[in-house]
């Protein structure tokens, strides 16, 4: 039995560089047999790099690692699986082709006689531990068939399979429905009780507090510091992860909403495996607001954008904008109806790399008559207009000839948001705007995303950040399951929201105020 | 019971893909009626057969089977095409041509070759290295293989030798697709180049312009004492080389390998999701190596058939292509030890007609050797369902 | 914490997040070009294989001094050189004249590598292109005797033209329906277009010649459609007009890449497809368009040297011939960019010519040796080319290329 006066695991002095960045800075870390220790930052703060550190998957810098009591050296996941060290991944680490029981043993797979594998052991191992730890799964059904709760439960059991006694899971709930967090909590207090030391990474405060014994707390890679969860509230341990009291908020007017531009209606749209994704949704986006989609990711946002970017046929329902149906007519009809989006991921969407930045910027608008005409390429006037667009947008780091990829992420992504509203949309897509950009950029984006709904465009934001929405939204519409569970006003609390996101529709839907849809 | 559910009863089992196989067969069986020891000599019944092959591959088509409902349609025509041609030729000419034992005999010499590298592309893709140099190895393994059986007068060591040069080879692949992070299919042609470069080079070299000696040292025929004289499987099998043997015996070695054990398994999933087997512990790296070498062992040994085990002698470039129908049959047979044993044989009986087809016609024969890549094209274009190969070949693996 | 370190900071953090597709290798290689010195790499790689080579003939005792000048000389290059005077000089004259026949379709069948990579599709299909190409070339040229010489002339090249686009087109077609992969459909295509051209000109095949029924030989191209000789003697082979078409195929391929809508589509879907279609770009459409613009080039490339020189073609030359697959080397060598796969056709032309047994010193070293030490230099360079990381070692290069790998590398194990 574990030694629970003995810290299970104590990380001293780690210190990660990525070049001259510095992503851990001499963190401290330690986590007891039978406790729930939280890792809690934003995006970006060095949860991830410490626990690759601890996983053998990154090579630290400075600090050591102690298991048990004893140093030692990490040098890969084998090394990390033979001390005992389990890890449920981000991204999960399972072969998609593969059954359940097939990944299950996969490194330690249970061989019969002349050396075969024993694929009924394998399968009754998965027996053995979902019994034991409630975690029914089927262990002949393939991965990629099965739901993303199932998938974390088979790198949970996977890791127990192992034998793990340290249980590090990297942002367990941020797949997960309400429902199949509920079962987590579960299985982690069972896993508690066995004696099994668990590091849980969350950047979400009332998780954290629901589940942690003790919490630390990362900010741009230093420990900030580490509470119990007695005595923690949201605003204390807010305050520790943004470093000030007061959250980002942006200034902006009351809207003042004219008429609807964009009307999605009954809308079907199913994802890349066919399986529905969005379920009947409906909403209105008026000219001079912001409409921010608020949800758990994976809950239909990336394919209503595609839908209504004219990127993805839906399967029924309606797209209209400015009086146009473009409902399946694609990109082409889109743009010319007014659309504009910017992608969430601008590195695979929103820029073409090796381009250069007037190549970028002429991307939506290729086909106008003062960039291309006849067929030709008018070189000259694309550099000319970009040579506007970049001093507008005050893209820094490179001029029109310039490859996007030498620019950094902000400044990247201006040049894309300056491509998007130069084309002079009646709607604009902001899918996920400020994905992985420092606060300066951020508050760019923010004031330009206001400065255009104060032009009258219709402006539809699509959002993980609580923060984001809260601070731009003039009107929000939580979905969950591909369907719109209610709509909120800026000012709801993050309760609120986060009831509705997890599909607890009772209490919000009464709450709808501000802001009557059309 | 009512209407509706009669009518549903045998839509169940007959499923669109169903419909859509049994034009296959029947397709198929409009041109075998036609051949000895059938031999209609009327083209009525494969009319008939093709006619209703016809109407499922359309019935399969129009139900969401269009890949394999177009395939059975566009194949009952070539079925039909070839049942006419078969019903107006003299019967003396289809008994010469379909002499089922010497065709089954040249099925398997063509095959052989093809099967050893598909083999070894089938290792190497499935732990994510996509391996176009499958011809720059079988050549090495003729010419090394019969330079070995030469110097070192005995067709075991020459084979050996075959593998060794087929597996440098292959490591010289493997540290540009694995280490260097090369573009696979960039750097497996230029192995595939550079293989005919020192083939060339090294045959002239040692050899000058008289090519191999006649007295190498040969990989022998197996001579079967009980069925070597009997008919159709004395014709067929009854003296079939050694190696042809081994290679057939690979393909339930390799499919219990891959798929029964636990290498195996771990090589799976290395090609499948790279990362996932690192996090688990499994040297992702060495897997690749040691699959990519293997593939060029058992490539080697395809090209040693065709010089050691077949001919007996080298000429430059003699593999012409062989390594790049292997690879279509990895894809054909969708990267499983028995799909691609179907689709060498498949290949290899086209050969093996083609061989006899002068009969007929010398030029005919001569564009039915064009056959076999059609047939490729066709599958790879989807008749037999779209395939999917290993999610991660082709990806370089980079560990943090 | 300047800004400027945070925008890196968040950068390296988004690069430890990111997902989605990796860079395509028109991607990795552009972005290669431009950081790690266009010129320079080329120029190492291509030493590096000589070295090599070098290293095998002195291993089999020949020199590799010798050997190289030999073949040097064999190019006639030193033509250029105004100390090469008299008989020397002619000859010199005469071997270069060969060298740049060997070249005009070597540049043409490298562009069509080229233009397909461009648009992100590795087309190993060049050899069956000019395999089809050369066949409608032969048959229009040695077809409708007494029209007039450009238009016959016109009308061979495009009709060679055509066929390889649509010989190019069924792999274009297959991509862009059926997501075929153009590398297996082209090796198919390549054998199917040299099993086709066997029948046709083999012993009682349709297009084979009439008043020669033992040969397997095409009918010869009329003087009609003969290309015009401008340097040299049209009776002992000259240097055809052919390289300027060549050269103009080169300007054909810069100006639809750089100046035209179709080329700024191409290259944003070769570059990143997904970027492309989000764009409005039909991707599908552009695969297709720029596998028949490649098979144009490589059709084209058949027609100069069955108008330049050939004037007809044997089975085995359809069987014999490589022009197609050197069109890989020479377009990967050249950076797949316009004036560099004119440098490389010249180099790989040059190669072809010097090493052949007509201008090889036998004495010096033999012929057949040579071709084939020219197959393992081409090897060693497109071996050296696949990847781009031998060239970040030796050229420490700028920020930009670096952070790319750094990016791709990343994003393809988060794909992966």
């Amino acid at each position: 039995m574990a030694d629970s006066s003995r810290p299970a695991l104590e990380l001293r002095g780690i210190t990660k560089k990525f070049g001259s960045v510095v992503a851990n800075d001499r963190v401290d870390f330690d986590v007891y047999p039978g406790e729930v220790h939280a890792l809690l930052g934003e995006n970006g703060a060095g949860k991830s790099t410490l626990m690759s550190v601890l996983y053998g998957l990154y090579t630290p810098d400075a600090g050591e690692i102690v298991v048990d009591g004893e140093p030692v050296v990490i040098d890969s996941p084998a090394t990390a699986i033979r001390l005992g060290i389990g890890m449920v991944h981000q991204h999960f680490m399972l072969v998609p082709v593969m059954t359940v029981a097939e990944n299950l043993v996969l490194g330690h797979e249970p061989v019969a006689n002349a050396g075969l594998l024993d694929l009924k052991a394998a399968r009754e191992s998965v027996h053995d531990l979902s019994d034991r730890y409630g975690l029914a799964v089927d262990p002949d059904a393939t991965i990629e068939d099965v739901t993303v709760g199932t998938q974390q439960r088979v790198e949970i059991l996977r890791a127990l399979y192992r034998e793990a006694r340290i249980l590090v899971l990297d942002e367990p709930t941020a797949v997960l429905t309400a429902q199949e967090v509920q079962e987590l909590v579960g299985v982690l207090n069972r896993l508690k009780q066995d004696g099994t030391a668990i590091v849980f990474i969350s950047h979400k405060l009332n998780e954290v507090l629901r589940v942690a014994d003790r919490i630390t707390v990362l900010r741009l890679g230093k420990k900030i510091g580490t509470v119990p969860r007695q005595g923690a509230t949201e605003q204390s341990l807010a305050r520790m992860v943004v470093g000030r009291d007061v959250l980002l908020s942006v200034e902006k007017s009351t809207a003042k909403p004219r008429d609807p531009i964009l009307a999605v209606e009954d809308l079907e749209v199913r994802d890349d495996r066919d399986l529905e994704a969005v379920n009947g949704m409906s909403l209105t986006v008026r000219g001079g607001e912001i409409v921010a989609i608020a949800g758990v990711d994976g809950n239909g946002q990336q394919e209503l954008v595609e839908a209504i970017a004219g990127l993805r046929t839906p399967r029924a329902g309606r797209i209209i904008v400015g009086g146009r149906d473009i409902t399946g007519k694609g990109v082409k009809a889109a743009t010319a109806a007014g659309v504009a989006h910017i992608a969430e991921d601008r590195h695979r969407r929103g820029l073409v790399l090796p381009f250069t930045l007037a190549e970028n910027l002429a991307l939506r608008e290729f086909r106008r008559p003062d960039i291309s005409r006849g067929g030709w390429l008018r070189v000259k006037h694309m550099r000319q207009r970009a040579l506007g667009l970049l001093r507008e947008y005050d893209v820094r780091g490179g001029n029109c000839d310039s490859y996007a990829s030498s620019l950094s992420g902000g400044n990247q992504q201006k040049v894309a948001i300056a491509r998007e509203i130069a084309s002079d949309p009646e709607l604009l897509i902001a899918h996920q705007p400020t994905r992985g950009l420092d606060v300066g950029a951020i508050e760019f984006v923010h004031k330009r995303l206001i400065e255009e709904r104060d032009k009258g465009r219709a402006i539809l934001l699509v959002s993980l950040e609580y923060e984001e929405v809260r601070s731009l939204a003039d009107r929000i519409l939580v979905i969950c399951g591909g369907q719109v569970m209610g709509e909120f006003p800026p000012d709801a609390s993050e309760e609120e929201l986060g009831m509705a996101m997890t599909g607890q529709v009772a209490a919000a839907a009464t709450s709808s105020a501000a802001g009557a849809p059309a | 019971m009512s209407v509706g559910a009669i009518a549903a009863a045998p839509a169940r089992t007959a499923s669109p893909r169903n419909i859509g196989r049994a034009g296959l067969v029947m397709s198929a069986l409009a041109w075998v009626i036609t051949l000895p020891p059938f031999l209609v000599r009327t083209p009525v019944p494969s009319v008939i057969l093709a006619l209703a092959a016809m109407l499922c591959g359309a019935i399969a088509a129009v139900n969401d089977e269009r890949r394999i409902g177009i395939g059975g349609f566009l194949l009952a025509l070539l079925a039909l095409a070839l049942a006419f041609g078969n019903a107006n030729s003299g019967v003396a000419h289809l008994k010469v041509v379909f002499t089922w034992s010497i065709l089954v005999a040249a099925m398997l010499r063509y095959a052989t070759p093809l099967l050893f590298a598909a083999l070894g592309g089938i290792i190497c893709e499935r732990s994510g290295v996509i391996n176009i140099a499958l011809e720059g190895m079988m050549l090495m393994g003729a010419y090394f293989g019969i330079w070995g059986a030469d110097v070192l007068h005995s067709w075991a060591l020459g084979c050996l030798v075959a593998m060794v040069a087929g597996a440098l080879m292959a490591l010289a692949h493997a540290v540009f697709s694995i280490h260097l992070r090369a573009n696979q299919v960039v750097s497996g042609t230029g192995i595939n180049f550079l293989a005919v470069g020192i083939t060339g080079y090294f045959f002239i070299a040692h050899y000058g312009n008289n090519g191999t000696p006649s007295d190498i040292s040969q990989v022998p025929n197996v001579k079967l004492p009980l069925i070597q004289h009997v008919g159709f499987f004395g014709g067929a099998i009854g003296n079939t080389n050694l190696l042809t043997w081994i290679g057939l015996a690979l393909v339930p070695v390799l499919s219990v390998f891959l798929f029964r054990t636990r290498w195996g398994l771990r090589l799976r999933a290395v090609g499948e999701k790279p990362r996932a087997a690192d996090t688990v512990g499994l040297p992702v790296i060495p897997i690749r190596y040691a699959a990519v070498i293997a593939s060029g062992m058992l490539a080697a040994l395809g090209g040693a058939y065709l010089s050691v085990g077949f001919v007996g002698s080298f000429n430059q470039n003699m593999t012409d292509g062989r390594g790049f129908i292997a690879l279509a049959a990895v894809i054909f047979g969708r990267w499983r030890p028995a799909g691609a044993l179907i689709a060498t044989l498949l290949f290899g009986f086209g050969s093996a007609l083609a061989d006899r087809l002068p009969t007929f016609s010398q030029s005919e024969a001569t564009l039915f050797q064009a056959l076999p890549y059609v047939l490729t094209l066709v599958a790879v274009a989807g008749v037999i369902g779209r395939s999917r190969g290993p999610a991660s070949a082709g990806i370089p693996y980079v560990k943090e | 914490m300047s800004t400027l370190e945070e925008e890196t900071k968040a950068e390296a953090l988004a690069e430890e997040e990111a997902t989605g597709a990796s860079l395509t290798t028109p991607a990795r290689l552009t972005a290669y070009a431009r950081g790690a010195g266009g010129v320079l790499v080329p120029i190492l790689t291509t030493l590096i294989a000589f070295v090599v080579g070098g290293l095998v003939v002195l291993l089999t005792g020949h020199n590799p001094f010798s050997t190289y000048k030999a073949i040097f000389e064999g190019t006639g290059l030193q033509w250029i050189f105004p100390w090469v005077t008299g008989a020397s000089r002619t000859t010199a004259a005469y071997n270069l004249q060969q060298t740049l026949i060997t070249t005009t379709p070597l540049i043409l069948v490298g562009l069509a590598v080229a233009f397909a990579f461009r648009a992100g599709l590795f087309n190993i299909g060049g050899q069956g292109q000019f395999t089809v190409g050369g066949i409608a070339a032969v048959w229009v040229g040695s077809s409708f005797a007494g029209m007039s010489p450009v238009l016959h002339i016109t009308f061979a090249i495009v009709a060679a033209g055509l066929a390889g686009a649509a010989w190019a087109g069924i792999a274009g077609i297959l991509k862009a329906t059926l997501g075929v992969n153009e590398v297996i459909s082209t090796i198919m295509l390549n054998w199917i277009a040299i099993w086709g051209g066997v029948y046709l000109f083999g012993l009682g095949g349709p297009l084979q010649d009439p008043h020669q029924k033992s040969v397997p030989v095409s009918s010869t191209v009329v003087s009609s459609a003969k290309l015009p000789v401008f340097w040299g003697n049209a009776a002992l082979q000259g240097l055809h007009i052919g390289l300027f078409i060549a050269l103009a195929g080169v300007v054909v391929f810069w100006v639809i890449l750089s100046r035209t809508r179709l080329g700024y589509e191409v290259r944003a879907t070769g570059l990143n497809p997904d970027a492309a279609s989000y764009a409005g770009i039909n991707v599908a459409k552009n695969y297709f368009l720029a596998m028949a613009i490649a098979g144009t080039f490589a059709g084209v490339a058949a027609a100069m040297d069955i108008l330049g020189w050939k004037f007809n073609l044997f089975t085995n030359d359809i069987q014999g011939s490589t022009v197609g697959f050197l069109g890989i080397a020479v377009a990967l060598l050249g950076r797949n960019t316009a004036v560099g796969v004119v440098f490389a056709a010249l180099l790989f032309g040059g190669l072809e010519t010097g090493t052949s047994d007509r201008f090889l010193d036998p004495s010096v070293f033999d012929p057949n040796l040579a071709s084939n030490l020219t197959w393992m230099i081409q090897g060693l360079i497109v071996l050296l080319v696949s990847t781009d990381l031998i060239a970040l070692k030796i050229l420490r290069s700028g920020r930009g290329v670096r952070v790319i790998f750094k990016r791709r590398a990343k994003r393809e194990e988060a794909t992966a």
